[in-house]
């Protein structure tokens, strides 16, 4: 158990929260070349783990590129926040589907660990998996907020960045919901017509971005009502594990979500992840919450998630046109 | 087993580092510190010393040996790092409280009882750095510049390597203070509240970006109060802060890894790592002073240049 100890602090030496940044990758090739042969035991153990074997997902045609199906265009973008998390930078995107007209507000989906999710090679593949779901009809015209987590640099000489993943994603409070609100919806809005409907919002994240997902909607309902979690951390990171809790004691609140997690995720010491995530669907259907949980096999990654991604979306917007055209004649 | 030729073995390290980072990348954002990679089994607190009134502001020399202050009895113990006898080193210390070595070798001192920061000399005298000045705990940066706490004035104070004081924190009461390694980060604790504030350290001295990044602190039931006070850090970068509960360990990102049981029932001030090799836990307890070994070693800013080096 040394070994895959020394790999734990390997791998927290880099920031891999940014796992496309390539500098970050040439950082961990550096550093693994330095390290001892033992640690080269630690990456087989791991590798041969079983967590991997079970962890063969097959994406489906939904996540891949099709013929005749119009691209929506991603744009790479960096936002330093003044307000909420004062200090923070970090990279973002902005996926736009074909289907957008600059006349009609459009859905919105909101991504934790943006670099993970907007990535076309991986698993997730969001903006393929758009692209696919918006021409057939499946999902609403959607624009995709894809945030990293941010981080503040440091400004003396030698000094560390201050990390602030676990601070924004696993803390329980509106913050991160207020950070939505008060900085990105309005700074993207002032390029696109997003809509204000909470049925219209979605927000989505893997491990801790999985629990921060829920919080948003959690903090307010009445303006993100869909959840899409990803082996979602509702462990003791700092205080999660209250949820199930919480959530049976509480007046219901109008969100749908749809949990992911499997058998072989994380057992740690912030909790064990399929019990916590087994916990909130227990609570979530006692508390007769519209929700879906899908318990795979596989460990602490993107494969399953992102293998049912195409699945999970149109669970998550199933009926969003009806909810539309309601909310139209309600309006009128 | 066979050794790989070197080249060989880079290369399928990166390979295996790229196989791991693209299967699962996620498990890095979950990677986790427990406190066994803090403890050594079979270890566990011993008693230094005790017969003091309020023990304090432990504090380690170059070759690990830790000072710590008896404050109402105004003198400042010394601690062998190799035979573990405890000497007197200074007296009348006007209830001088937290204590750090700078890279200069001086021990400097929050000397309350003068309003005074001072450093004190191998001998036990002392030079004034800072008047007017209340003061409960400070920690010394690589370029000898100070960061103090005043709990009563809420504030916290720099004291540059040219003696000048100014306010660089204002509004909360702060108590323990830390720098990270790397000194672009201090951590600031108040007892009252469930969390401890980050400041970004400007080159200046000046202090930006604060917020509650360590949090929650675990409260022992029925109270709302942590107690949270002296702190260290260690190599790694985790954070060690003593409070009712026991010594509360924190990894680099603010996520609570585990609380160390205090040594006994008693009141828990501060904690350091000393011993030659820096890998034992010294905290001050109430009446007593006691250590544990561990897996891990602290961090002395004034060694600084020489780990630069290396």
């Amino acid at each position: 158990m040394i070994n895959l100890v020394n790999l734990v602090n390997l791998v927290n030496l880099v920031n891999l929260v940014n796992l496309v940044n390539l500098v970050n990758l040439v950082n961990l090739v550096n550093i693994v070349n330095i390290v001892t042969r033992t640690t080269l035991f630690a990456l087989i153990l791991l590798a041969a783990s079983p967590a991997f074997a079970q962890d063969n997902y097959k994406l489906g045609p939904d996540s891949m590129l099709q013929q005749g199906v119009p691209l929506g265009v991603v744009t790479q973008h960096k936002w330093t926040s003044k307000k909420v998390f004062p200090g923070t930078v970090r990279d973002y995107w902005i996926y736009v589907p074909r289907q957008y007209d600059g006349k009609s507000p459009a859905a919105v989906m909101v991504f934790q660990d943006g670099g993970t999710y907007v990535n076309t090679k991986r698993s997730f593949r969001i903006p393929t998996v758009f692209d696919n779901l918006i021409h057939k009809g499946e999902m609403p015209v959607t624009i995709g907020i894809f945030l990293n987590p941010g981080s503040i640099p440091a400004t003396r000489p030698g000094g560390k960045p201050r990390r602030n993943r676990s601070f924004e994603y696993d803390t329980l409070s509106g913050q991160y919901a207020r950070f939505l609100l008060e900085e990105i919806l309005p700074e993207v809005g002032k390029r696109y017509k997003l809509s204000d409907d909470p049925a219209l919002r979605a927000i989505c994240g893997i491990s801790s971005g999985g629990i921060c997902a829920w919080t948003v909607a959690w903090e307010r309902p009445d303006q993100f009502s869909k959840v899409l979690s990803h082996v979602g951390s509702f462990t003791n990171i700092r205080g999660g594990h209250v949820y199930p809790a919480v959530i049976r004691k509480t007046e219901p609140k109008p969100i749908r979500i749809f949990l992911q997690d499997g058998t072989n995720d994380l057992d740690n010491l912030h909790g064990s992840w399929p019990l916590s995530n087994r916990q909130m669907a227990a609570a979530l259907k006692f508390s007769k919450y519209d929700h879906k949980f899908v318990m795979g096999t596989g460990g602490h990654n993107g494969r399953h998630g992102g293998a049912i991604m195409p699945e999970s979306l149109k669970w998550l917007w199933r009926g969003w046109n009806e909810k539309t055209t309601a909310g139209e004649k309600k309006s009128r | 087993m066979t050794r790989f030729p070197t080249r060989v073995r880079r290369v399928r390290l990166a390979r295996l580092a790229w196989t791991v980072l693209l299967c699962c990348g996620s498990i890095a954002s979950a990677q986790d510190m427990p406190l066994t990679q803090v403890l050594l089994p079979g270890e566990s607190w011993q008693l230094v010393g005790s017969g003091y009134r309020f023990t304090e502001g432990p504090a380690v020399d170059s070759a690990g040996n830790v000072f710590f202050t008896d404050i109402p009895n105004d003198r400042i113990h010394r601690i062998d790092a190799v035979t573990g006898t405890v000497t007197v080193f200074a007296e009348k210390t006007a209830r001088t409280n937290g204590l750090m070595f700078g890279s200069d070798g001086l021990l400097y001192g929050c000397r309350n009882g003068d309003k005074q920061v001072v450093a004190y000399a191998a001998d036990g005298s002392h030079t004034v750095i800072a008047s007017d000045i209340s003061c409960n705990d400070l920690v010394v940066g690589s370029d000898l510049r100070l960061f103090v706490t005043d709990p009563g004035g809420g504030k916290v104070w720099t004291i540059d390597a040219k003696r000048h004081k100014r306010v660089v924190a204002e509004g909360i009461s702060p108590n323990g203070v830390i720098l990270w390694p790397g000194e672009g980060t201090l951590v600031v604790t108040e007892r009252n509240h469930p969390h401890l504030w980050t400041y970004r350290v400007e080159p200046d001295g000046s202090l930006s970006h604060r917020e509650r990044y360590y949090l929650p602190l675990r409260l022992l039931p029925g109270r709302d109060r942590p107690g949270s006070d002296g702190m260290t850090v260690d190599t790694n970068g985790r954070l060690y802060v003593t409070s009712h509960a026991g010594v509360q360990m924190f990894d680099p990102t603010g996520r609570m890894g585990g609380v160390i049981a205090k040594p006994h029932g008693g009141s828990l001030a501060n904690v350091v790592f000393g011993g030659p090799k820096r890998n034992v836990m010294y905290v001050t307890a109430g009446d007593r002073v006691y250590r544990r070994k561990t897996r891990v070693q602290g961090v002395a800013y004034f060694l600084k240049p020489q780990a630069r080096r290396r």
